[in-house]
């Protein structure tokens, strides 16, 4: 695949390029928040080089709140109308590594071969993925303590590597290769290519934890003392799970406005008391421990066990928010301790 | 603060080997040197987890009505966490001999959230009441802070509603501000009831500002202002000036004071004849 | 007394014509033993007032729960109006009295958040104040409508 360089400079008459053949998802920042990806337009000035905190993409491909369908009632009778959004041709830039391999488990949840989520879908089939490896990375990232990150490389479609004045962008797919055909970028040189293996070394380097990655999957446990640990000081917040790129639960309700009733979609969490109440009144997880214990086990153990693939990519977004600061870098290294 | 940290874990030993204590909580060592996590100390032997630093920020009251039912137990505290105790005391969540308070004087804490940054909370600067209002040892002495606080909202009250409802904007939901906040104990709060459903859960601004809006109805007199809800908010949303406003009006209007030993009961649980008069019509 | 009440029909008649021209949504809580029967008493004296109110009884002001004035904000409603018994006059002796506090502060929470206080209302209404009632209907009508349509609680 070709590499390319991209002068910073150039930057909107690159992103002027990009949108005249896609609907082009970006992050923008925010006053006193994490940028957020919105689809943005002619003159907009996103962050793309990956240095400020933001929202996971999965706040676009699986919007907070999304319509599902309205049913009316008017003169004319019942009217049911679909809200399925525009399957149309998008690429989404500036996404962290992590954060665009979190998206293939959302992949596997939402485009599973026996269901098909259309809403989903219609935002991600015709998406391409450019990721960004900033110049430093960011200090509570821990992406090469769960998996491989060579192997990431091929799950998106291009590769945008921060070299300070300028981007090194490196086509990872077919697809990909229409985000480097651009008139806006350059020839890479050897010392551009001898600079982008630094920033990706400094990346993939960064801070292996002392927890053995096979570990992962085959030694956390049911009756690990650690989840009392957690729970006794775990509030029960939902900031790892709606914050985290991977994390996918929702709830569907019906709201009624007038004599029209709209099905929405929502965020839900496993750490609130009420995911698992049930109509009778039953909890099977009426405490925080069987919840703390939950999240962990289904992001380490399960999914993979599921999917084939790691839950968590470390994006450490949990471990920057957690408010009584439950790292799960040290959670890991302490329970994870063997090569197995 | 070696030597208050030294007194806090003395304190706590003699505590758990008195016999009567079986838990001490107070701050440790965080993951990185820029924050703290609340710890569970239960022998004498691991109270040399305790730490005491500018960012013990949590308001450790808040695991007292779960902690403290039927048994005592030692927590290290702020002079704001004291308050919210109080309060706590007040409305019978706890009883005062099930807790045996180590309070700390506290010159303010800090938010970090990236390596070698801080600030001083905003709260903080604002803060008058660093006396601790009860206690059972006291460790240190309070500090005033210096620093002059900034305003936060618009003071044009057109401009106002247009800044909440960008930043109820931004709201996701997660309900970090209701779960560390030592006042939010109820059961069941009434953002999750569905007969009848106050507010949907679907992050959209306006259901945000019924949330957020009535939260702060429902702390009125009871918020101490540490400023803990502020702090934990995953996307920089101010909810602690609402309450820092309405906590003004309360002791403007009928000189009350969350967290003071000396009320008897909640500011809306009582009223006087001479209360000042909201009607509008003036006859 | 005639002509105040006859003063008070015809702007409530004027507001009723101008049926083309937009008319706010108002929410209206009154307590059933002083400001609902007084508003009783304005109808069946056939007095005016304009159709914008919508009422909800409450047993006593006492009763009115701050959330109530937020979500009508909420819903959409171009004002709302809260109506008691004149303090000293509650049927069950000191609902009003802490009424009094709750709404003092819901009024200084809707400052907090930037809605304009004119689109609130609070006040005492005996049960024999019909005119009065419908007097107050009629102006806060006329209130809101120099406001015009609220522009809801999070329009950015």
């Amino acid at each position: 695949m070709s590499d390319k360089i991209l002068s910073k400079s150039k930057i909107q008459d690159y992103l002027k390029a990009l949108a005249e053949k896609f609907t082009v998802v970006a992050p923008m920042p925010r006053r006193d928040a994490p940028a957020e990806f919105v689809e943005i337009n002619s003159g907009d000035e996103p962050i793309l080089d990956g240095s400020q905190p933001m929202m996971p993409p999965k706040d676009y491909l699986l919007p907070r709140y999304e319509t599902l369908l309205k049913v009316d009632r008017g003169p004319e009778g019942v009217k049911i109308e679909s809200t399925i959004p525009e399957d149309k041709p998008r690429v989404m830039l500036g996404v962290w590594l992590p954060d665009a391999q979190a998206i293939q488990v959302l992949d596997r949840v939402f485009l599973d071969k026996n269901f098909v989520d259309p809403y989903y879908a219609a935002r991600r089939q015709n998406t391409l993925i450019a990721a960004v490896i900033p110049k430093e990375p960011r200090w509570s990232w821990f992406c090469s303590s769960v998996d491989d990150v060579e192997n990431w490389r091929k799950n998106v479609d291009a590769i945008f590597y921060d070299l300070g004045d300028r981007y090194f962008v490196e086509s990872e797919s077919e697809k990909g290769q229409a985000l480097v055909d651009v008139s806006a970028m350059s020839e890479a040189g050897d010392e551009d290519n001898a600079e982008k293996d630094k920033v990706w070394r400094r990346f993939a380097e960064q801070d292996i934890l002392p927890f053995a990655r096979k570990a992962l999957y085959e030694q956390l446990e049911w009756d690990n003392p650690i989840w009392a640990e957690i729970a006794q000081k775990c509030l029960g917040c939902g900031i790892c799970s709606y914050m985290c790129p991977s994390c996918s639960c929702f709830d569907i309700r019906d709201d009624m406005h007038d004599i029209c009733i709209e099905r929405y979609r929502c965020r839900d969490t496993c750490q609130f008391e009420d995911f698992t109440l049930m109509g009778a009144g039953h909890n099977p997880r009426p405490t925080q421990l069987p919840r703390s214990r939950q999240r962990l086990l289904h992001k380490f153990k399960y999914q993979h066990e599921q999917f084939g693939v790691v839950g968590c990519t470390g994006c450490g977004r949990c471990v920057e928010l957690c408010p009584v600061n439950v790292d799960i870098r040290d959670v890991l290294s302490r329970t994870c301790v063997e090569e197995v | 603060m070696s030597e208050i940290e030294n007194k806090i874990r003395e304190e706590a030993r003699k505590a758990l080997e008195s016999g009567e204590i079986s838990l001490v909580i107070g701050w440790g060592e965080g993951s990185v040197p820029f924050k703290t996590t609340p710890v569970f100390v239960e022998k004498a032997d691991d109270v040399d987890k305790l730490v005491w630093n500018k960012f013990c920020v949590n308001n450790l009251a808040v695991y007292l009505p779960k902690t403290a039912r039927d048994r005592k137990v030692g927590i290290v505290a702020k002079p704001c966490d004291i308050r919210s105790i109080v309060t706590l005391i007040q409305e019978k969540q706890i009883k005062r001999e099930n807790v045996f308070i180590i309070a700390l004087g506290c010159g303010g804490v800090a938010d970090a959230t990236v390596p070698g940054e801080s600030t001083p909370r905003q709260m903080c600067l604002l803060c008058e009441k660093r006396q601790p209002a009860i206690y059972d040892v006291v460790i240190g002495e309070s500090v005033p802070l210096e620093e002059p606080r900034a305003q936060i909202i618009p003071e044009l009250l057109e401009e106002r509603q247009k800044y909440w409802a960008e930043q109820f904007s931004k709201c996701i939901r997660c309900y970090a501000c209701r779960q560390v906040c030592p006042a939010c104990y109820c059961r069941l709060c009434f953002a999750d009831r569905v007969e009848p459903r106050w507010t949907a859960r679907k992050a959209t601004a306006d259901e945000a500002w019924m949330f957020h809006s009535t939260r702060v109805m429902h702390l009125a007199g009871r918020c101490i202002q540490c400023g803990e809800c502020e702090r934990v908010c995953p996307v920089g949303i101010p909810v602690a000036e609402l309450a820092r406003e309405m906590a003004a009006v309360i002791k403007a209007n009928y000189n009350y004071e969350a967290g003071d030993p000396k009320e008897v009961a909640p500011v809306l649980g009582q009223f006087r004849e001479d209360d000042v008069d909201p009607a509008q019509h003036s006859e | 007394m005639a002509e105040e009440t006859a003063v008070i029909n015809k702007r409530s008649e004027e507001i009723a014509e101008a049926s083309d021209e937009w008319q706010p949504t108002i929410l209206g809580i009154l307590c059933n033993w002083c400001s609902y029967a007084g508003a009783d008493l304005a109808g069946s004296a056939r007095l005016h007032y304009p159709e914008t109110i919508r009422i909800i009884r409450v047993p006593c002001s006492g009763r009115v729960d701050p959330m109530f004035v937020l979500k009508g904000f909420q819903k959409g409603f171009d004002g709302v109006m809260v109506l008691g018994c004149h303090p000293g006059d509650c049927h069950y002796a000191k609902g009003n009295y802490y009424a009094r506090r709750r709404i003092a502060l819901v009024q200084n929470l809707l400052k907090s958040l930037g809605i304009p206080e004119e689109r609130f209302h609070f006040e005492w209404v005996s049960a024999s104040e019909g005119n009065r009632f419908a007097q107050l209907v009629t102006e806060f009508t006329e209130q809101i409508k120099a406001l015009g349509p609220f522009e809801g609680v999070a329009k950015v």
